[in-house]
């Protein structure tokens, strides 16, 4: 069946057929994808919180008993936990923070027209294509003490006389692996501000300057309102992907050295399946999502708060 | 006056030639060490222009035989291709009609979409731990298929919500029309929105395949061996292990890296259309 006319009308009798239409067959339309959801997200969620008051081990060795919330309290006042949030915290401010500034800077700088223009743009997304394996595995061989690129140019450059075990000096580890992940990251928020650049017109601008304002005032009033809806969307995708970093540090350094870059997903893991104790690595678990509920949270008020 | 325009233009030069220079030296260091002889990846300091072009690392990697690196690269590469696209089928084939009602009834069921994107935020530790328990109750562990449909806990709430933001764009008068003309739910469904949405369905699915083909830590726990293990996997362990040959392992990581960025190269535009288009109204 082909249609043959477009015809403006508002039509009450088609919403009405369409409503009939809707709720009668509504249901066979969503019920798949909920299916699959509630099997691969919901139940599992809902098994998380009920293996979180007990103790149930990796393997079947011993009959799960109940043990209550013994197994928070212990959460809560383990320290090695607080450090790995912590260490989750400040990865997450350090790379979001670094990534939206340079991501805005690079966006506005390249939005300027020069030669090779088109070139360079297209450029911006191979950091971000390249998968995070890839990208970790990468910086680890840049790092490398003995053969790595980063020691041979430093040390060429005669910034450094003896060479630096990037990852694995306690002090140096995590700001490494920040780097890695800005390099990568910093190209999406890059690309988003471009994007919306482009529908910036260009007589606002030019109007303003007739109008003597400099350089920052046209930013502050005319170029940040415009992208400011677009940086937010960058900022919401990078903080989700930021405080569940996982593959990044776990290749890198597994945590190490000293569990100083150990993060909270990585301290989950460990618990769950190195030291095979699943219901304690639940209590955690849950511990983070209700942390990172708190965020979503907090950052929905606040733009609720800004619309008001 | 016109001086200052000039050194300004010399800076803004320089801070291009920075900014490429800082994209690409990592990636092309990547590329060199994977064309680079091991004797030459082995000197202190490093000669950056490696003497010979040696391409043996791609035959290692690319070549099957038993218990080689070549044989668990290429095993990986298949189950890599094998889990991502089952994936992207899985989550259009049920995301694209709730995504409909969704856009065009949004009633109270609107909050199952809500939900989705906010599981969407949560850490895949959350659900892991029992995913784990099941899949090795039921013996499916290790397996391409259990882990594809493990997969959709990721990619099925994004491509619900990227669906149901391009479906809002398509006006509702085509489909009015439609219904004047006789058609029901299923015609206006699959005749109607589905043509018009194949361009963005396209973007959907090629975001949701660089998702999957990114993935690793359910790949990780829930695969290990031949049969399901995925590429990012068998990279990590390359990297991981003891393993002195950094060639070899800069080959795994470009040839990895080879389909999603040239992906990228060709269709900069839609992808990151399709990635703002869902945030930016909603």
């Amino acid at each position: 069946m082909e249609v043959k006319s477009i015809i403006f009308i508002n039509c009450k009798q088609c919403l009405k057929k369409m409503e009939e239409d809707i709720s009668n067959k509504y249901s066979i339309l969503i019920t798949p994808m909920v299916f699959i959801m509630l099997t691969v997200i919901g139940w599992p969620l809902i098994r998380t919180i009920l293996m979180s008051f007990t103790n149930e081990g990796l393997m079947d060795l011993e009959p799960v008993k109940i043990v209550g919330i013994k197994n928070y309290i212990r959460a809560i006042t383990n320290n090695d936990y607080l450090s790995a949030l912590k260490v989750s915290g400040i990865f997450a401010i350090a790379v979001v923070t670094s990534e939206m500034i340079l991501g805005t800077l690079v966006g506005l700088l390249v939005n300027q027209p020069f030669k090779g223009q088109k070139i360079v743009r297209a450029l911006l997304i191979v950091p971000w294509a390249i998968p995070t394996v890839v990208n970790a595995m990468m910086w680890k061989l840049i790092y490398n003490p003995e053969y790595g690129a980063l020691n041979s140019f430093l040390y060429q450059m005669n910034i450094i006389t003896d060479y630096v075990s990037w990852l694995s000096t306690p002090s140096k580890t995590l700001g490494a692996i920040i780097f890695a992940d800005v390099w990568k990251n910093f190209s999406l928020v890059a690309m988003i501000v471009l994007a919306s650049l482009q529908s910036l017109s260009k007589d606002q601008i030019e109007a303003a300057e007739i109008d003597g304002a400099n350089a920052l005032q046209r930013f502050k009033n005319i170029t940040l309102p415009h992208i400011l809806p677009s940086l937010q969307v960058a900022l919401v995708l990078r903080i989700i992907e930021a405080v569940k970093v996982f593959d990044i540090i776990y290749i890198m350094t597994k945590g190490g050295p000293a569990n100083k870059t150990r993060s909270g997903t990585i301290f989950i893991y460990q618990e769950a399946f190195s030291n095979s104790r699943l219901g304690s690595g639940a209590t955690y678990a849950v511990l983070l999502v209700f942390f990172i509920l708190i965020i979503i949270l907090l950052y929905m008020k606040l733009l609720n708060r800004k619309e008001e | 006056m016109k001086k200052k325009i000039k050194t300004s233009r010399i800076l803004f030069y320089i801070a291009i030639a920075v900014l490429v220079v800082y994209i690409l030296a990592p990636f092309l260091w990547l590329i060199i060490m994977s064309i680079s002889s091991s004797t030459d990846l082995s000197t202190k300091p490093l000669s950056w222009i490696p003497k010979k072009v040696d391409f043996s690392s791609y035959q290692e990697l690319l070549h099957m035989g038993k218990n080689t690196h070549g044989e668990s690269f290429l095993f990986g590469l298949r189950n890599s291709v094998v889990t991502s696209f089952t994936t992207v089928l899985i989550s259009i084939i049920f995301t694209f009609p709730a995504a409909w009602v969704f856009s065009r009834y949004p009633g109270k069921k609107n909050v199952i979409l809500k939900i989705a994107i906010v599981t969407f935020m949560l850490p895949p530790v959350a659900y892991a731990l029992p995913i784990y328990k099941t899949l090795s109750t039921l013996g499916w562990l290790d397996n391409s298929f259990a882990l594809a449909f493990v997969y959709c806990t990721l990619v099925m709430p994004f491509c619900a919500w990227l669906t149901k933001e391009n479906i809002d764009a398509i006006p509702f008068e085509l489909e009015e029309s439609a219904i004047i003309d006789g058609a029901g739910l299923f015609t206006r469904l699959f005749r109607i929105v589905f043509p018009l949405m194949m361009p963005a369905i396209g973007t959907v699915a090629l975001l949701a395949l660089l998702m999957s083909w990114d993935e690793y830590f359910y790949a990780m726990l829930f695969t290990n061996s031949n049969d399901a293990i995925t590429l990012p996997v068998v990279i990590a362990n390359l990297a991981s292990g003891r393993q002195a040959n950094y060639g070899l392992i800069a080959t795994g990581g470009v040839i990895a890296a080879a389909p999603p960025v040239i992906i990228g190269l060709l269709l900069q535009k839609s992808l990151v259309k399709g990635l703002t288009a869902g945030g930016v109204k909603g």
